[in-house]
């Protein structure tokens, strides 16, 4: 934004105390931002460490000598490489099924007034209020009645299903800002419901995909709760946060490898977010406006 | 009923959807409406509806998870959790960690976000980007990893402090009932710090500029301008992200779970990972495997947070409701 020449003209006599200040405030700030960035620094520089070194530099940001030891152990001993693999798994499959079934529900319930549809709608905002996280325990018997324990699904479908309520009214809200006349011109040129959705609705509704996307790719990532009680039995299924936690179990002294683990855990969604930080803070921001 | 409805010729019709009344040619005629409904709502039904109603089912028996439950106590959880003492120290620490950590967190949320919504001053999406950035890792990660670092800050610390005569052992933080929910509470509040910044920096944003430079011309300084202009139209988008963040930290467990596993000494258990520990892993608290206790407790949880829910629709309703108000007593 380029300021106002008159704005400009009445701010000059303020203007060195102002860029005094500015500097102040960014000095602040870049301090602060370091302090708040130390940890992920920290954990980073402990990774390249020796187990020694870890113990005797402390704080220290710099190692000093890069050895890549600890993530070899942790990939190829520690079992980083399975947990690192189906994280990716979980993430990815959990994320696509959210969108695809959220954005079909989303448009029949924006676009198509069927009976039921009140019934629907109602009982999907009463469950958004209903606190989720403490019926974890029919969940699990659930999962495991159908068979499901053990495998990688029951963790997919049960995030999922968590997902799905607040992501379908996302899509409601955005295909009621898609005006009729679109799906109209479809239906004129002959094409069926099924149709209209894939061609012409979903690719309109790529901004929303993305948000939606983001979001349950980052939850999905990140989390623990669901995972580690869907892996209590069996240990080859563990996702990286819950392969962290018991690492760190496991290896109660060997901090360096436990850093190296974590710095697998936490680089793959930080570069995600560095890249796409302007979505995701966007996304945030939505949903409080909304 | 069926039989009798036979005999008349609308019946059969009805039954075999032959000529069919106004609501089954509607329901034919959106058949795609409902195809494309169908599997979000069967994994809605499955996964989130059953185990709701399951859960209430569960309370009643005493079941260690395995099989089906046979042997039905009636409301006797209810009254052994409302009896624990473990479970209201639980409860108590669940309260503390929000009551500390909300307000601590809103206020620096609030003056960050005030001072990155300057619109002079450069570099403000870099700033946000990075005091964003632990929101995007998991809370298991975060709590991994900053109990190794306070276990370091700690040892240096602890060392020049034994050096100057001022400890004369060293102090455990994570071990050590008086500060494990503390430390806690400090990687909560650097942790979620984020979503309140980018919630406050968007309700910022969305104050007109015009009202600023009406106080402008009224001769308005800063102080003012952020008491009488800001506050008041931050009051509503404000009152939801602090119940948003009441409602979060109510929930905190991988945090606690990772980090001191609600130890020293139940110090920092929390209502979650009370629950956790009795269903699942009942061996660290010395118990047995009662899902049906841990259902209990769940679901009396369940039912605080779902009031303070309700509490928080109706403080955000009357908001807006004043906030309409004043808006139409300045336009009229």
């Amino acid at each position: 934004m380029a300021a106002h020449p008159i704005a400009l003209a009445t701010l000059r006599p303020k203007l060195f105390g102002r860029r005094a200040s500015g500097l102040l405030v960014h000095a602040v700030l870049i301090g602060l931002g370091f302090l708040y960035m130390y940890p992920f620094l920290w954990i980073l520089a402990s990774s390249f460490k020796e187990p020694s070194e870890f113990f005797r530099s402390g704080l220290s940001l710099i190692p000093q000598h890069l050895s890549l030891d600890n993530y070899v152990y942790a990939w190829q001993a520690g079992g980083f490489s399975t947990y690192f693999l189906n994280t990716v798994v979980v993430a990815v499959a959990t994320t696509a099924l959210v969108i695809l079934l959220t954005s079909m529900a989303g448009y029949v319930l924006s676009k198509t007034s069927f009976p039921g549809k009140r019934v629907i709608l109602g009982g999907m905002v009463a469950l958004m209020f209903l606190p989720g996280g403490y019926t974890i325990i029919p969940t699990f018997d659930l999962v495991q009645k159908l068979g499901l324990l053990n495998t990688l699904w029951s963790i997919i479908l049960v995030q999922a299903a968590g997902g799905l309520i607040f992501n379908t009214l996302l899509f409601i809200g955005f295909f009621a800002t898609i005006g009729k006349e679109v799906e109209e011109a479809a239906l004129v040129d002959g094409a069926n419901l099924p149709q209209t959705y894939w061609h012409i609705m979903l690719p309109m509704a790529r901004p929303m995909i993305a948000t939606v996307g983001l979001f349950q790719f980052m939850s999905n990532w990140n989390s623990f709760w669901i995972p580690l009680v869907f892996t209590l039995g069996n240990s080859s299924l563990r996702t990286l946060a819950v392969g962290m936690y018991a690492f760190v179990g496991e290896n109660s002294t060997g901090w360096t490898y436990v850093a190296a683990g974590a710095v697998m855990s936490i680089l793959p969604i930080m570069t995600v977010f560095f890249f796409l930080q302007r979505f995701f803070i966007e996304a945030v921001a939505g949903a409080i406006k909304g | 009923m069926a039989l009798r409805s036979t005999t008349l010729n609308p019946g059969v019709d009805w039954l075999l959807l032959r000529n069919p009344p106004p609501f089954w040619r509607a329901v034919k005629k959106h058949f795609w409406s409902y195809v494309f409904l169908l599997p979000m709502l069967a994994l809605v039904s499955l996964f989130v509806v059953y185990p709701l109603v399951a859960s209430l089912h569960i309370t009643l028996y005493d079941w260690n998870g395995i099989g089906n439950p046979t042997r039905y106590v009636g409301l006797k959880h209810f009254f052994a959790v409302a009896r624990d003492p473990l479970f209201w120290q639980a409860f108590q620490h669940t309260f503390t960690y929000a009551v500390v950590l909300v307000p601590i967190q809103l206020t620096i949320a609030l003056i960050l976000a005030l001072v990155l919504n300057n619109p002079h001053l450069r570099g403000s999406t870099i700033y946000r980007a990075i005091y964003f950035s632990p929101v995007v890792t998991s809370a298991a990660l975060v709590g991994i990893v900053m109990s190794m670092l306070v276990g370091s800050v700690g040892s240096e610390v602890n060392t020049r402090l034994m050096e100057a005569g001022i400890l004369s052992q060293p102090i455990d933080v994570l071990g050590d009932p008086r500060f494990a929910l503390a430390a806690i509470i400090g990687v909560g509040i650097w942790h979620t710090l984020g979503y309140n910044l980018v919630y406050f920096l968007a309700g910022l944003q969305s104050i007109p500029q015009q009202i600023y430079e009406a106080a402008d011309v009224d001769g308005a300084g800063p102080i003012a301008k952020f008491l009488f202009v800001t506050v008041p139209m931050l009051r509503e988008v404000g009152l939801v992200i602090l119940f948003l963040a009441i409602l979060g930290s109510l929930q905190v467990f991988d945090l606690v779970l990772v980090m001191t596993g609600g130890g020293p000494y139940f110090s920092s258990e929390v209502v979650s990972t009370y629950i956790y520990h009795y269903a699942f892993t009942p061996a660290s608290i010395q118990a047995e495997s009662n899902v049906g206790y841990a259902s209990a407790a769940a679901l009396f949880m369940g039912i605080m947070v779902m009031g303070l829910t309700l509490l928080q629709l109706v403080a955000v309703r009357y908001a807006r409701q004043r906030q309409s108000e004043r808006k139409g007593k300045q336009a009229g």
